[in-house]
């Protein structure tokens, strides 16, 4: 990174920092967990290739649940697609399951408002079932060893410097692996 | 107690498509849904026929809410009453839905969709949580009124909000397919 992109870096730090610490350290609609152990996640992606939560052990997890029908998940998709790039390479797995829908809904709605991600499907709604969302969407945040930290409560703008704040200030893993969505 | 039909909350600057009262605590609001709209939806997402013709009989009023106070605001079904010609008027839950599936033999992935269409019966709803799904009524509803009861605070011992509307039209079928 060049001096003058440094700079840029900071300024916008000390600018937006105070923003993320304005609602108590969260921002709105995140809500802390109590730290349980984040259910089994197996599951394939619409490419057919076999994802298992378990196997990212040691980074944060956005684990996101979403379809197609649900008119606030229509809204979301795009903020996570330009959260995801507004992020860059930060250990953060972003992990999209799509709730009981066939390959073509999800083809077919990804392709048109988040191309860049890849999602896996949960094709029977059995995953959602046994995570129990508090609807749909539903985005938990599961830490490094596996236990669920926070959970999101509806749709969120996750491209606002609020949340890209909070979600870069996660407690660093101890691995950095680039992995996933990212 | 407020009521949903009263002209004075048309004020609020959100595009909502039906009856809602909105104050500082919090939101909700109804859009009648027609036969036509619901059947059009669940086809659309591959349900067969059987289920089609099964949700055709039916009312649905979708509902949304949002909490807009720095409370636990609580979502019971069971302390709404509803209510047809003065008469109580039954909610078709999940326990009739699920009959009508094992009649027909559904696949889960359709259950799954459809149970996330519906308005769950409890939901202990945080400072800014929305949440919405569909009540369904028998279909030979032709108005009903909805009384819906929220405690507040995280022991439910807060101020109970008390939200009414009234006259709310089940949307008949426009013309037969």
């Amino acid at each position: 990174m060049n001096f003058l992109a440094r700079v840029i870096a900071c300024t916008l730090w000390l600018l937006l920092a105070p923003l993320a610490a304005s609602a108590g350290d969260l921002p709105a609609g995140v809500m802390r967990v109590d730290g349980i152990t984040a259910p089994a996640l197996q599951l394939d992606d619409i490419d057919g290739k076999p994802y298992d939560l378990a196997s990212t052990h040691g980074h944060w997890r956005f684990v996101h649940f979403w379809a197609s029908w649900c008119g606030p998940c229509r809204r979301e998709m795009p903020s996570i697609q330009k959260m995801v790039t507004r992020l860059g390479d930060t250990d953060l797995e972003i992990v999209l399951v799509n709730t009981a829908e066939t390959e073509d809904e999800v083809f077919t709605f990804l392709a048109a408002v988040a191309p860049g991600l890849v999602p896996l499907l949960d094709s029977d709604g059995q995953v959602t079932e046994v995570w129990q969302p508090r609807g749909l969407p539903a985005t938990f945040l599961v830490d490094p060893q596996g236990r669920i930290r926070y959970q999101a409560l509806g749709g969120r703008a996750w491209e606002e410097p609020a949340y890209l704040i909070f979600l870069q200030g996660l407690e660093p893993a101890t691995t950095a692996t680039p992995a996933g969505n990212r | 107690m407020l009521f949903g039909t009263l002209p004075w909350v048309s004020a609020a600057d959100r595009q909502f498509r039906g009856p809602y009262i909105e104050n500082d605590t919090m939101l909700v609001g109804l859009i009648p849904r027609s036969p036509e709209q619901m059947a059009a939806f669940y086809e659309a997402r591959g349900f067969p026929r059987e289920a089609i013709d099964r949700i055709r009989q039916t009312c649905f009023v979708t509902v949304h809410i949002e909490n807009k106070s720095p409370d636990t605001i609580w979502l019971e079904l069971d302390r709404w009453s509803f209510t047809s010609n003065g008469k109580p008027l039954p909610r078709l839950d999940a326990g009739y839905w699920n009959a009508q599936w094992d009649a027909i033999d559904l696949r889960q992935a359709s259950r799954s969709t459809f149970g996330w269409t519906q308005l769950p019966p409890v939901r202990d709803l945080q400072p800014d949580e929305p949440v919405g799904g569909n009540l369904v009524f028998p279909g030979d509803t032709e108005t009903l009124n909805i009384e819906a009861r929220f405690r507040s605070g995280a022991d439910r011992q807060g101020e109970l909000i008390t939200i009414g509307f009234g006259n709310i039209r089940c949307n008949r079928e426009t013309q037969q397919p």
